[in-house]
């Protein structure tokens, strides 16, 4: 067991040396942690409710089908792979030791403690908004944290135990996979039943998800009622949702411990597959990493020169498309309007509705964005090759990004329009914002990477990217705000905020496409 | 002292490895080749001890999941994979740790002399290239003194200097009456150290016989590759 733990206590030493040994990283990381301190004192200082109070019923939906769509994702994935605690150095190193399988998965169990970090930080990120939309309690942001660690610390296991009983036999992960996909649809299915009879979005909520089936089904409806205690109290539901958790994870940990394991095999694909998504992280291509690419689409590849580039990116992106353009981005952001149309109070559906989604689509845009196909590109020596300007190889390596946001806002705005029944014009210009932005992220993205090469903290990269994008696009915003005092349109709002965008766009596109001169500048 | 005795390895509906029995003595270096997907991965992890199996594996007479053969088996896996923040040297004595050994540190400051890593002790994993990597993962086998080791495409990565010392290294294990399983590709690398030769083909153990018997047919072991996997009477 001191084997195992010495990897902790040294990697922690380490990596703290390692801060303090390269300034970029220490100031980074020193932002990170500013960051996350007024993150904390937001979230457990300010006022709850005093905005809009949301009803409890949409409360418990929109906290029940978050969780519903992280587990079901997340196990599912987990059914199919494996889940796991463990790198391949442990593979390589630990699993081959003798060293009992049982202390090295009260290992892997210890840093996944680590891992619930990351989780605790998205959460946190969301609860000031949460407070502003709805009345918690004092003590709701500790319930909703809480939440979070109950599901970052079961869904591996859960994973485990389920993968490792699929493998057994042939059959039983098309099984698992076929209850999990049932019970969604189930669930989906009973929704879209029930909102057919009150045509009530936020009661069908209430009636579908805080019924007492849910409320008391094991995991989803425990960990949720977990977090609903930030609005409703400490129920009945809580103190069974808590200690159904904690019975799950420590049942799950002592049987596993005391068990006979054998559960390497188990972990071993889990653990390439991690591996693999760990290096598309380092190499820029999250954003690709896993999607299915469809053979069946046949497209010639044309163009020549710098060109030849935008032809791949365009038949790239159709093959991990489910239709022409359209993915899981197109997925995401047609939800987000649907959810932007039930969120938002009837009082601002008269306003300024679709300048708001066109704020919350930059503010997704902004990190979806950060690791796009040029991150991709340029890992790869082929577009440092090609006899073309740095220009002209910028400009062709970009444009299907660009392509890709004009339809992803024509998909967004066009859907929101309708819901809030905005005139078109308003529409067009979200769309042609929306795109100029992107470009905005897109050119800002490679400029970073001119003016600090390449951090091995991609996260941290991702964060100075995102705090300089803000920076910047915050000129825009103040015009806009000036524009809109005066006008007091919105059309013209959105246009002072288009029209900065462009300027930004192309002035970052002159100062970044030296990039593309020489391997070196990215390195 | 490795025996592998009808080894059978299935994926869902995929027969990976079908009924293999081997065995490596001590004092004795075999090679494992075979075409891609031949099931060489999947035998080198069973005998490791990272994969479920029908059959039997037994290292020192003891079975292959067990701490006591642990303690005496050593693995370079095919792609190495380091703690990324923990130093050469820590890596060093996490393996000393994990399989409880003495006065450790000489042997392993003579094995990162050996391989030209002496002055990278202190270089953390991420910062370390493929090549020094794989360095770092042989001295790490090496260091527990094994009665039984394995080496999964070794010289992948290596410079020339390595690659000699490696093979100097193979040779030294042998004389020490170490069990060496070596499976690679590159039949020139092993042309000069192996004693057992085990082709794979389809999952199949297709040939197995020791350089001695080979020399006495006057076979060479690139013919009978060739003959076994892409038919007979196919000689490169």
């Amino acid at each position: 067991m001191s084997a195992m733990f010495f990897i902790v206590r040294k990697t922690l030493k380490n990596l703290i040396k390692g801060v303090f040994k390269k300034p970029i990283l220490f100031i980074g990381y020193l932002f990170i942690t500013l960051f996350v301190v007024t993150m904390l004192i937001a979230s457990f200082a300010m006022p709850s409710g005093l905005i809009r109070r949301g009803s409890s019923d949409l409360y418990t939906g929109i906290v029940t089908v978050v969780f519903i769509f992280m587990y079901y994702t997340t196990l599912k994935l987990g059914i199919e792979k494996g889940s796991t605690y463990f790198r391949m150095a442990d593979v390589n190193m630990a699993f081959t030791a003798p060293i009992k399988p049982n202390h090295i998965l009260l290992y892997g169990f210890f840093k996944q403690l680590g891992g619930t970090l990351l989780f605790l930080f998205i959460a946190l990120c969301q609860i000031p908004n949460l407070k502003n939309n709805f009345d918690i309690k004092p003590y709701g942001t500790w319930m909703i944290l809480l939440a979070t660690i109950f599901y970052a610390l079961s869904y591996p296991l859960i994973s485990m135990i389920l993968y490792s009983w699929a493998t057994k036999k042939t059959g039983r992960k098309k099984i698992l996979k076929r209850a999990i996909d049932g019970l969604a649809l189930l669930i989906a299915g009973f929704f879209l039943l029930s909102l057919s009879r009150t045509r009530n979005i936020v009661g069908t909520m209430g009636y579908v998800f805080n019924n007492p089936i849910a409320r008391y089904f094991p995991v989803i409806g425990w960990t949720s009622s977990i977090a609903n205690a930030s609005i409703k109290g400490f129920t009945t539901e809580f103190w069974t949702g808590l200690f159904g958790m904690v019975a799950l994870i420590l049942g799950a940990v002592v049987g596993l411990y005391r068990a006979n394991l054998d559960y390497y095999e188990d972990v071993l694909e889990g653990t390439e597959y991690l591996e693999a998504a760990v290096k598309a992280r380092r190499e820029g291509n999250k954003m690709t990493f896993g999607l299915k690419v469809r053979n069946s689409v046949k497209q010639k590849l044309s163009g020549t020169g710098a060109s030849a580039l935008f032809f791949k990116h365009l038949l790239e992106l159709r093959k991990t498309a489910y239709v022409l353009f359209f993915d899981r981005s197109s997925v995401s952001v047609m939800l987000a309007a649907i959810m932007f149309r039930l969120v938002m109070p009837k009082e601002e559906i008269q306003g300024f509705s679709l300048s708001m989604v066109l704020f919350f689509a930059l503010y997704m845009l902004l990190l979806l964005q950060m690791q796009g196909r040029l991150s991709t590109e340029m890992e790869k020596h082929y577009i440092f090759l090609i006899p073309a300007s740095p220009h002209e190889k910028l400009f062709f390596a970009t444009l299907a990004e660009h392509i890709k946001n004009l339809f992803d806002g024509a998909v967004l705005f066009t859907l929101s329009g309708i819901l809030f029944k905005a005139p078109a014009i308003i529409v067009l210009s979200c769309i042609i914002t929306y795109t100029l932005s992107g470009a905005v992220y897109t050119y800002s993205d490679i400029l970073a990477r001119r003016l600090f090469g390449r951090i091995h903290s991609k996260g941290l990269l991702i964060f100075i990217k995102v705090i300089v994008n803000l920076l910047i696009i915050v000129p825009g915003g103040v015009a806009a705000g000036i524009v809109m005092m005066i006008t007091e349109s919105e059309f013209y709002m959105i246009c002072a905020l288009g029209g900065w965008s462009f300027v930004l766009g192309v002035t970052l596109f002159m100062f970044s496409a030296g990039i593309l001169n020489n391997l070196e500048t990215v390195s | 002292m490795l025996k592998v005795k009808n080894l059978t390895k299935k994926y869902d509906k995929v027969l990976a490895v079908k009924d293999v029995s081997f065995e490596i003595n001590s004092g004795e270096i075999g090679v494992l080749i075979g075409p891609n997907g031949a099931g060489k991965s999947t035998t080198i992890k069973s005998i490791a001890g990272l994969l479920r199996f029908d059959g039997e594996i037994t290292i020192d007479g003891k079975p292959n999941k067990s701490i006591k053969a642990k303690r005496v088996f050593g693995y370079v896996p095919e792609t190495p994979a380091l703690y990324e923040s923990l130093s050469v040297w820590d890596h060093l004595e996490f393996v000393a740790r994990a399989y409880g050994l003495q006065d450790w540190a000489d042997t392993a400051e003579t094995l990162l002399a050996r391989f030209d890593m002496d002055d990278k002790k202190n270089k953390v994993g991420k910062d370390l290239s493929k090549g020094m990597q794989q360095k770092v993962s042989i001295c790490c086998a090496l260091l527990i003194k094994p009665r039984m080791v394995m080496f999964d495409e070794p010289m992948i990565g290596l410079d020339p200097k390595a690659i000699k010392e490696l093979k100097e290294i193979f040779i030294e294990l042998k004389n020490s009456g170490c069990a060496v399983l070596i499976s690679t590709h590159i039949l020139d690398s092993i042309a000069d150290v192996w004693d057992k030769a085990l082709i794979m083909n389809k999952g199949e153990i297709v040939f197995n016989s020791t350089r001695d018997a080979m020399a006495l047919k006057d076979e060479s072991l690139e013919d009978v590759f060739f003959a076994k996997t892409e038919g007979e009477g196919a000689t490169r």
